[in-house]
């Protein structure tokens, strides 16, 4: 029998896998990494970068409020004069959980693996809303640019305290680029802006080690993939099924695996039912095949949000390899 | 292309700019600020197809709207003297218990480049501060509730049948949001549903003119 590590890696080179990939059993994710300030349900904080966020009780997760009050850009133009950016300066003692956490995986089985969030594009529009983060990318293009070089520049000087800390195998990067049946913008606006930013982040993380780059963005993204894998994506995680998948791995397979087809929306809510679940994992499974695909459900970690979904899917993914392989 | 043909392919083009200046020679040209409007409107009509057949994408749109806006802003002081020429109000959410606001944001903005006058209660509106708004503001004609959360769809079959049985009249309940579809508007008695913001402008349009 494979290892995790081993299984995937013959999933994403079109190699022998003996079973699916079960969702994230190949990520040991190293959470305890510090990174940035997160509401706890029931919160309304505002974090290092002066972003203010609530998680009401009774939502599934953290929101930044973007009004006068709080947005942090209200002027693309003076940007400089209002962003403040975090450190990336951290104590043994802030790091000390992380390494521990990563000096316990067994990098024979799991990638040990870094969570980076938000990316570049989520942070334009957590610092001053959707509406003027995207307008601003016509409007006020040389302002743009410039900050999202600035968020770059962050995040490598954030890598590189990580790398030097955990050794990281892999990493997994969020940012969510599009609504669930369209990309947020045209693939042109996204390769004028956002594609050299990237193309520089990852192969800054790959040429220190990391194997492996998994982004995460759970939409519609289809017609980004050419973008993805010219950033240097390994697996696109948070696949939807309004993203043909079949047709991706036909057309991209061996460039990019795709990570996802379980849609979290129809099934992960109050009243879910481990044969629906089951249903739709055995339609991602036999739909999209052994290679270039990890059968998964679309949410950005390997949790869900209504207590034993996340379970039942794996459970199911376990039962597809069986009927499969 | 005349002037007012300019008006239009800028306002589709977002030309935040230009449009404002191209409005007033249109004006000075002798149109009347009507037929301004309308064309500017038939132009958002073209922005919002294109959206929904996903050959431009929400910057483009959200330019436009802008674009439109800054027209409109011109155009006020000579509409004041023509009479009205909004299609009505549109009272705008995202339901109780659901907190997304882009997408009803894109919404609100079509349905406001389409000619009605908009009252956005944001997020997390109950079907009772749906039905407040509706008493408080005059000629309402649509209401637009919106839902991204599957776990909040329960919310919005309350709020449209709080809607429906409130015994307010005079107005059609529009329903939208990425779990919705047709069948499920259906099934819990809106008037109409849209899947995107481009099409909730014309659905939107189409409602109230059949009125």
């Amino acid at each position: 029998m494979l290892t995790k590590r081993q299984n995937l890696m013959e999933t994403i080179k079109g190699g022998n896998p003996d079973r699916f990939v079960n969702q994230y059993e190949y990520l040991d994710i190293i959470l305890e990494a510090p990174l940035r300030t997160r509401p706890q349900r029931g919160e309304t904080i505002t974090n290092e970068w002066g972003i203010t966020l609530s998680w009401p009780e009774d939502q599934m997760g953290p929101f930044p409020i973007h009004d006068d009050a709080h947005r942090v850009i209200k002027d693309i133009t003076k940007w400089r004069d209002v962003i403040q950016c975090p450190t990336v300066d951290f104590s043994d003692e802030q790091w000390a959980p992380a390494i521990a956490h990563a000096k316990a995986v067994d990098r024979e089985d799991k990638f040990v693996t870094v969570f980076f969030a938000s990316g570049t594009f989520e942070m334009t529009h957590f610092l001053m809303g959707m509406e003027d983060a995207l307008m601003g990318l016509y409007e006020e293009p040389e302002h743009m640019h410039d900050l999202i070089d600035f968020l770059t520049d962050y995040e490598l000087r954030y890598a590189e305290k990580v790398i030097e800390r955990l050794k990281p195998d892999a990493l997994f990067h969020h940012d969510d680029w599009g609504s669930q049946i369209a990309s947020f913008m045209s693939p042109d606006m996204f390769k004028e802006f956002f594609v050299e930013p990237y193309k520089k982040v990852y192969k800054f993380w790959k040429d220190n080690g990391v194997e492996l780059i998994v982004h995460h963005s759970d939409s519609y993204a289809a017609n980004l993939v050419p973008d993805m894998i010219d950033m240097g994506i390994d697996i696109w995680q948070g696949v939807m099924t309004t993203n043909n998948t079949p047709e991706l791995i036909q057309k991209y397979g061996g460039q990019i695996s795709f990570m996802g087809e379980i849609d979290s929306g129809p099934l992960d809510h109050p009243d879910w039912d481990a044969k629906t679940i089951a249903q739709h994992v055995e339609k991602a499974c036999t739909t999209c095949g052994k290679h270039y695909f990890i059968p998964c459900l679309t949410q950005g970690l390997n949790l869900s949000s209504f207590p034993g979904v996340y379970d039942a899917a794996t459970e199911a993914i376990n039962q597809m390899s069986k009927k499969i392989f | 292309m005349s002037k007012i043909e300019e008006v239009k392919a800028n306002v589709e083009a977002g030309k935040t700019k230009l449009v404002p200046g191209l409005v007033q020679e249109a004006l000075d040209e002798g149109h009347s600020a009507m037929d301004i409007l309308e064309v500017m409107v038939d132009g958002m009509g073209v922005v919002g197809d294109k959206f929904s057949s996903g050959s431009i994408f929400v910057p483009e749109m959200l330019i436009a709207a802008k674009a439109m806006s800054k027209g409109v802003e011109v155009l006020k002081p000579y509409l004041a003297g023509e009479g009205s020429t909004s299609l009505g109000t549109c009272i705008i959410g995202t339901v109780q218990g659901d907190l997304h606001d882009i997408g009803k944001n894109l919404v609100a903005m079509m349905v406001e480049s389409a000619g009605f006058d908009m009252v956005d209660l944001g997020v997390d509106v109950s079907a009772e501060k749906f039905i407040t708004a509706i008493k408080e503001n005059k000629a309402v004609k649509l209401v637009a509730c919106s839902g991204l959360l599957s776990t909040t769809m329960p919310a919005l079959k309350e709020t449209v049948a709080a809607l429906k049985n409130c015994g307010l009249e005079g107005f059609k309940v529009m329903v939208g949001g990425a779990p919705v579809t047709q069948e499920f508007a259906t099934q819990i008695g809106a008037d109409a549903y849209a899947p995107d913001a481009g099409s909730a402008a014309v659905k939107a349009k189409a409602l109230v003119t059949a009125a």
